[in-house]
């Protein structure tokens, strides 16, 4: 379709001043693949980054004081192509395949990136480790068949992996993780509100329940396991299709003490009761696997 | 009139029908006629846009499994009989006096003997089928799934970690799904089952639109 010079003078009005608004607002930067690359980005407040890795290969992440995002990738092939862009304090990254017909070896970015400590996170990858340590903010982070481990972070914090594990070590605030075989490893955690589910990956959570907290954990054929502590207070419900409950906390275990009655429906096996004063809401549920209840050491 | 009075028309009224001052300019401005013409043509192009992109129907299982899954909305009922409120109750308190019921119930057992024996089979005759839960759902999803299918043997030559995470997590969803469905038409009431069958086709659903991006992305 062509256009006459006079609706082109008028169009051109429009666009060019929005065009160069645009670029002036979005510097960006497309890198030959085969180098080692780093990029500042300046941000003032709570910055949003986004990462989208087509390929494989790892992503971390760590923060810093300064108000400075720094992007830092390698690739050893020129098969891959890196483009990173800001828009004000969203910044964007995104590897993708430039030879489709190339060899797994060859479709590999790592990718660094040092982020103030209040920063929000947007994070999908295929496979490769996701690394994320010492940022505050809410994140999700989705792998198809890569590992996911967190160490100190909080905010509001969803996962997604199809085989992908996920290792979440002194973690705040709330934990949302869904897998198809993947497991999880809640550690010493700090959240307040945890929903967990795997099909056929096994729940470990090892650490205290808060007051008022919330944890759902479901795994369809894994194990499920909960260590407390003597000194945690939480209502318990725990309940297997036909799978087992082996409670291993008889001692700490009470009726529930709030004057609900509980009772396991009849096409299921179920444990219920209170831990001390019963102040957090603890759901457990597998439909073959194992349920495990234990008092840490 | 002025050309500018014409764009001005044009920007608060659109350009057809215009009123008679408005054409007459047009007529005699060349470069109004050629700012009209290229509108129409632009209009033109727009028009043979698709107006509607159906979304694929796996958009709609997903979605479907995610408000069974939060309640939002509900399979119907299980054409199961009721167990609170069996048939024979009613039949029961119609027949309220002792001899009356004795009577009746002496009868129903004779009939019921009688018929028992006499009773010959019906050739392919298939035994009572319960409901099943998200079977439209099921039915959907193993439609897309075959669909796919091409797709997934051209990226299996690729041999990518990501691949064979997706091929094999299907295929054990799969299983799964059978061994919930299985547990599901024993005891259809069974909630646990039913929750972990409709987070199962959720995955699925995931799962397979996963594969169809990353089949567009790398093939």
């Amino acid at each position: 379709m062509t256009l006459s010079p006079a609706t082109r003078t008028k169009t051109a009005v429009v666009f060019f001043p929005v065009l160069g608004a645009c670029l002036l607002l979005m510097p960006v930067a497309s890198f030959a693949a085969g180098q080692k690359i780093e990029k500042h980005f300046a941000v003032k407040g709570r910055p949003v980054v986004m990462i989208q890795n087509v390929a494989n290969g790892r992503i971390e992440v760590k923060s810093w004081k300064n108000p400075e995002v720094v992007v830092s990738a390698s690739q050893p092939s020129n098969k891959i192509g890196l483009d990173v862009e800001q828009a004000d304090d969203r910044i964007d990254v995104t590897a993708n395949i430039l030879d489709p017909s190339a060899q797994e070896a060859d479709l590999s970015e790592n990718i660094q990136l040092t982020v103030p400590e209040e920063t929000e996170l947007q994070i999908k990858s295929q496979s490769g480790l996701i690394y994320v340590e010492q940022v505050r903010g809410d994140m999700t982070l989705e792998s198809v068949a890569g590992e996911i481990h967190l160490k100190e972070v909080s905010g509001y914090i969803i996962v997604k992996t199809t085989g992908g594990s996920l290792i979440c070590t002194l973690c705040g605030g709330k934990l949302k993780f869904d897998s198809v075989s993947g497991s999880a490893q809640v550690l010493q955690p700090a959240l307040t509100n945890v929903t967990l589910y795997t099909s056929f990956g096994n729940i470990l959570f090892d650490g205290d329940f808060i007051r008022t907290g919330i944890y759902s954990m479901k795994s369809g054929r894994g194990l499920v396991e909960v260590r407390f502590a003597s000194t945690d207070n939480f209502d318990l419900n725990a309940q297997t299709t036909s799978g087992v409950v082996d409670n291993r906390a008889e001692a700490f275990l009470k009726p529930d003490s709030h004057g609900m009655r509980h009772t396991a429906s009849k096409y299921a096996k179920g444990l219920f009761g209170t831990v001390g004063n019963g102040l957090a809401k603890v759901e457990l549920s597998s439909f073959s696997g194992t349920i495990r209840i234990l008092k840490r050491d | 009139m002025l050309c500018k009075d014409v764009e001005q028309i044009i920007e608060q009224q659109g350009f057809s029908p215009l009123s008679e001052d408005a054409r007459g300019h047009v007529a005699s401005c060349a470069s109004c006629s050629t700012l009209i013409a290229d509108f129409e043509r632009i209009v033109a192009a727009a028009n043979e846009f698709p107006s509607e992109v159906e979304p694929p129907s796996r958009v709609w299982v997903a979605l479907r499994a995610q408000l069974e899954a939060e309640k939002i909305i509900r399979e119907p009922e299980v054409a199961a009989p009721s167990a609170s409120a069996p048939w024979w109750q009613g039949f029961g308190q119609m027949i309220r006096g002792r001899m009356l019921a004795t009577a009746a119930v002496a009868l129903l057992v004779i009939a019921a003997g009688y018929f028992q024996i006499n009773r010959q089979p019906r050739v392919g005759e298939a035994p009572t089928v319960v409901a099943e839960p998200f079977a439209q759902t099921g039915a959907t999803l193993d439609q897309e799934e075959l669909d796919l299918g091409p797709m997934q043997n051209a990226s299996l030559s690729s041999g990518s970690t990501a691949d064979n995470s997706l091929r094999e997590n299907l295929a054990t969803l799969n299983a799964f799904i059978k061994e919930c469905r299985k547990r599901l038409q024993e005891n259809p009431h069974d909630q646990l089952a039913r929750d972990y069958l409709s987070a199962a086709y959720q995955q699925k659903a995931e799962i397979l639109a996963a594969m169809m991006e990353r089949g567009r992305s790398v093939n």
